[in-house]
């Protein structure tokens, strides 16, 4: 009823129909396949914040490539608009668990690389990286290479990169997951104020149930592996959210209660 | 802040001492030797050596004067080595790349690397001659298996994930060699052109030994064919320092081109 509500004249941007996803495995004596995610169907409106909440090793990396149409389902199919993903594409970004900056390229490099690669127009592809280096709080270090920043640094030049092509959706996959607590805190933070100002469709993937109710209009939650969609639950609370509000609390409580019943 | 200068001063002059002492001690070891006891009518001290090494310079061994050996051994390896160097990337990044290349040439590769440099040299003057030619062959053989089987692993390793993000953000194949590929695999390809160096200089001294009338290993075998250690001592010594040269210069190179890939540059 509620979901009804808050879908109610909103655009699908990403719909995931019926995906399954099987890896081969070669063993030494038998081939086989491995189910990783078994019917998952899920849609993704525009300029939400959603976050897919499951556990570790459930499958949510292989289910962000088939989304982001890195890879592709054993079943089913996914589309952006009207448009199947069957190939990576500009029109969606991607945010990285593992970070994924190019090393040898500097914090503006990295951030240039889409528009260099695509052929945008040098100066103005130049200003866009410069206001988005700006925008997550990176200005001066245009020039330093990855080596030499924090983590937290590394993931706003992530962070940038994936917003410099100007995708309609953004997948960020545990994007905070290798940061110490503190530096945590700080970017879930960041992030909100980097979706308030550059509106897009943000999927948002994590294991850590606070992060979940803190960031998300919806929290979707995963089965563990072969994964697929447990429950949904939307976020009605007031931004900025605190962590230790009466209701912030309780939702956490419902969500991590369901979350031991799926495990 | 002045007491970490005094500090860094301190640390770096221990660093010096560190390194000197044993190198200073090892030739005070040898001066002794050489004067007091029977290794003396062997071969000669160092102090003698080094001074037959300035000699040299002015007073020709044989042909020439130490330097230009030196200068014949070093275009040799030039010429070697960089055609190695070139070649073996290229080689390298083709088996990396082609399904197709890698089950051509392989196979023919892995059964022509086992065979040491030095057995190549009758074939060599065979082929090429007792000249220049005969010399960059074993010095490019010598060097280039290095550098095509480093820059191959380099490209076996490239993070799958990188080339990911590449396509995720509009690379398309033939930009992801040059803009992803390529560059993850520079400290691969430095670490083989290192390696195909002491290779190179190997080489360049096995064929000054036996086919050549100049360089520093001709030096080294025209001492032992007149039974003069000082002189073969000189070629040693004359090497040894040329080495050294030649890969501080590389890994100063290196340093430039890598600096994403240290810290504190
Ligand atoms: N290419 C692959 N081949 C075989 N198995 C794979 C492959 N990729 C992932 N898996 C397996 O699928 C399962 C789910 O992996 P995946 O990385 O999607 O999970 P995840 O939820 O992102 O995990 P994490 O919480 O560690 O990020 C794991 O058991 C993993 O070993
Ligand atoms: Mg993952």
């Amino acid at each position: 009823m509620e979901y009804q509500k808050y879908i109610e004249g909103r655009k699908a941007v990403i719909t995931c129909k019926n995906v399954c996803k099987e890896f081969d495995i070669r063993d030494r004596k038998q081939a086989g396949s491995f189910r990783v995610i078994d019917d998952l169907s899920l849609s993704i409106y525009e300029n939400e914040f959603v976050v897919l909440f499951g556990p570790g090793e459930c499958g949510k990396t292989s289910a962000i490539n088939i989304l982001s149409g890195l890879d592709r389902p054993t079943a089913g199919s996914v589309f952006q608009g009207d448009t199947q993903i069957t190939r990576p594409g500009i029109e969606r970004g991607v945010v990285y668990q593992s970070i994924a900056l190019f090393p040898w390229l500097t914090v503006m490099g990295n951030v240039e690389f889409g528009p260099k690669a695509r052929g945008i127009d040098r100066t103005q592809s130049r200003k866009r990286a410069q206001e988005l280096i700006n925008l997550v709080g990176l200005q001066g270090f245009e020039n330093a290479f990855p080596i030499s920043l924090s983590g937290g640094m590394r993931q706003r030049v992530g962070i940038a990169r994936a917003y410099a092509n100007d995708p309609e959706v953004l997948f960020m996959d545990e994007p905070f997951g290798a940061l110490d607590a503190q530096t945590r805190y700080m970017m879930e933070e960041e992030i909100l104020r980097i979706y308030e100002h550059e509106k897009r469709t943000v999927v948002f993937v994590t294991n850590n149930i606070e992060e979940a109710v803190f960031l998300a209009d919806r929290i979707i939650l995963l089965k563990s592996c072969p994964t697929s969609v447990k429950q949904e639950y939307i976020i009605d609370l007031e931004r900025p959210r605190s962590y230790t509000a009466p209701r912030f609390l309780e939702i956490r409580q419902k969500i991590t209660r369901d979350m031991d019943k799926a495990l | 802040m002045g007491n970490k200068t005094v500090n860094l001063i301190g640390k770096n002059s221990m660093r010096i001492v560190l390194t000197l002492l044993p190198i200073i001690g090892f030739l005070i070891l040898w001066q002794l030797a050489a004067m007091f006891t029977s290794i003396g009518n062997l071969m000669p001290g160092p102090i003698q050596v080094i001074e037959s090494l300035f000699i040299s310079f002015a007073k020709p061994l044989g042909p020439h004067t130490i330097q230009m050996h030196a200068l014949y051994s070093l275009k040799r390896v030039m010429v070697g080595y960089g055609s190695a160097v070139v070649t073996g990337i290229i080689f390298g990044v083709s088996l990396g790349l082609s399904k197709m290349f890698r089950a051509l040439f392989r196979p023919l590769f892995e059964l022509i690397r086992p065979i040491p440099t030095v057995a190549w040299i009758p074939i060599s003057i065979l082929w090429f001659g007792v000249d220049e030619m005969s010399k960059y062959f074993i010095v490019f053989y010598g060097a280039f298996a290095n550098v095509a089987l480093s820059v191959y692993m380099g490209i076996q390793r490239v993070d799958p994930v990188l080339v990911g993000a590449a396509k995720m953000l509009g690379c398309s194949e033939r930009q992801l060699t040059f803009k992803v590929v390529l560059p993850s695999c520079i400290p691969y390809i430095f670490s083989g052109m290192q390696v195909a160096l002491s290779a190179g200089i190997m080489s360049v001294v096995v064929a000054e030994m036996i086919n050549s009338y100049e360089g520093i290993g001709w030096n080294i075998h025209a001492g032992q064919q007149t039974a003069n250690m000082t002189q073969v001592l000189t070629g040693m010594v004359a090497l040894a320092i040329f080495g050294l040269l030649m890969a501080a210069i590389l890994r100063q190179v290196e340093r430039r081109m890598c600096a994403w890939n240290t810290r504190n540059t």
